[in-house]
């Protein structure tokens, strides 16, 4: 049982954009101002997967060293550089740190993962390496993100707090515990709570996808548990790493949020 | 012990401080009052190092505060801020976190001199009201044996006979320099200088 999916032609693709007239014609009616946005959401889209299956295409064929590590350096790239856009730093400050911490966090969650758990005959195969890769740093940018937002804000609404811990302790690492535990119950809850649930409200993508590639459902299911727990630990080093890393730039020569 | 010196500090586009200088002896209590906008409580952040004016020196127990001291000099330091949420559940987590196992006996004594006996000292914060918590703030900073005490409205959200109790327990604190900030008429009875700002 090692079929392919059923391939879909580039028409039945684009009749499939029709499912899209009718919300898109209750927008409109209501006035929702979210259809410019869309539609350039849905262009941005079909031409970024449709490069990124162009490349994915070529890479997969040479499958060399080299360059699948080169496309994972890309995608940490991306990822630091969206995340600290997003959490509004400034790049030039947190481009190292940030995107150390993603280096640091990938490089282990795979070494673990790929290298102990799946164990492919070649460890860099980038049919393994590089769309596991690509579902742990996506999840990481969105968590990174609210993370290191969550971070940023309690340190702007909790002074007193960290005047407190820090004039009576003595001790920063202590005096920013409470951020950083903050930060991270913000960041992973919901990827907790969607583990919870996993399987009783939707099927996840990755095992929808390896089910309709051929693959049995019982190897799905270890796929997408072991992807899950990937997922989890990769976001929790990276932003801790990331905060870690970033506190060296956010505080300034007195210990103030700078 | 703290002198603070033709301090300029301006924040966003707001002059709060134009050549500002104060000096306070060591064991003395001074607090400083006057209309919300005008510094106050900004004034314990410069003592403390978290609010660096533009210009003027900060000099404390004869050391110019500076960033290779700023460690050290708070060590010497308290501070009870005005309202702050914990990230504990009771006084036990307090003094495990911040580290203070060697003060627990005091600071249930000097809870004894505010009214709060041990059974309630250690509820969870959530089931004391803000007066009780309080106290539980300033027993537990006052225990740490600092020389100088920064208090931020230390008796906002108390009633006058929890006020007058621990502006008894001020007054008798004869080897702290103490500096406060309050509106309260009560409390200034416990100092030994009033600074309007």
């Amino acid at each position: 049982m090692n079929h392919g999916a059923q391939d879909i032609s580039v028409f039945s693709l684009a009749i499939g954009f029709l499912a899209l007239l009718i919300p898109i014609l209750i927008l409109n009616y209501f006035k929702i101002k979210i259809i410019k946005d869309l539609a350039i959401s849905l262009l941005r889209m079909t031409l970024q997967l449709s490069l990124v299956g162009v490349y994915l295409e070529v890479i997969f064929k040479i499958n060399n060293l080299w360059i699948n590590l080169l496309w994972i350096i890309a995608m940490i790239l991306v990822t630091a550089w969206t995340s600290i856009k997003r959490v509004k730093l400034n790049l030039k400050n947190y481009i190292f740190p940030v995107t150390l911490a993603i280096l640091i966090s990938l490089t282990l969650t795979n070494i673990f993962f790929i290298g102990t758990i799946i164990r492919p005959a070649y460890l860099f195969d980038a049919r393994y390496l590089i769309p596991i890769s690509g579902m742990i740093l996506g999840n990481s940018l969105n968590h990174n993100i609210v993370g290191m937002s969550t971070y940023l804000d309690a340190f702007r609404t909790k002074k007193e707090l960290y005047y407190f811990i820090l004039t009576n302790s003595g001790n920063r690492q202590l005096a920013i515990q409470p951020f950083i535990k903050e930060s991270i119950i913000r960041a992973l809850n919901p990827l907790i709570a969607g583990m919870s649930v996993m399987g009783l409200i939707s099927l996840p993508g990755m095992m929808t996808g390896q089910i309709l590639g051929g693959s049995s459902p019982a190897t799905a299911i270890k796929y997408q548990i072991m992807i899950m727990i990937a997922i989890f630990t990769g976001c929790f080093f990276s932003l801790l790493l990331s905060i870690i890393f970033a506190n060296k730039k956010l505080f300034d020569k007195f210990g103030n949020l700078s | 012990m703290i002198e603070i010196k033709n301090i300029y500090l301006k924040i966003e586009d707001k002059e709060i401080f134009k050549n500002f200088s104060v000096k306070i002896s060591k064991n003395e209590h001074v607090c400083f009052s006057g209309h919300s906008g005008k510094g106050k409580s900004t004034l314990l952040k410069i003592i403390q190092g978290y609010v660096i004016p533009q210009n003027g020196i900060i000099q404390i127990d004869g050391k110019i505060l500076n960033p290779e001291n700023v460690k050290s000099l708070r060590n010497l330091m308290s501070y009870i801020p005005q309202n702050v949420n914990l990230p504990v559940e009771n006084l036990y987590e307090l003094i495990n976190f911040i580290g203070a196992k060697n003060y627990e006996e005091k600071i249930f004594n000097i809870l004894e001199i505010l009214k709060i006996n041990k059974k309630e000292a250690t509820k969870p914060f959530d089931q004391l009201s803000g007066g009780e918590k309080q106290r539980i703030i300033i027993a537990f900073c006052l225990s740490l044996n600092k020389q100088i005490i920064l208090m931020d409205e230390p008796t906002s959200g108390l009633d006058n006979e929890s006020s007058n109790i621990i502006i008894e327990l001020v007054k008798n604190l004869k080897n702290n320099t103490i500096v406060s900030v309050s509106h309260n008429p009560l409390w200034w009875q416990s100092c030994d200088k009033i600074i309007e700002l």
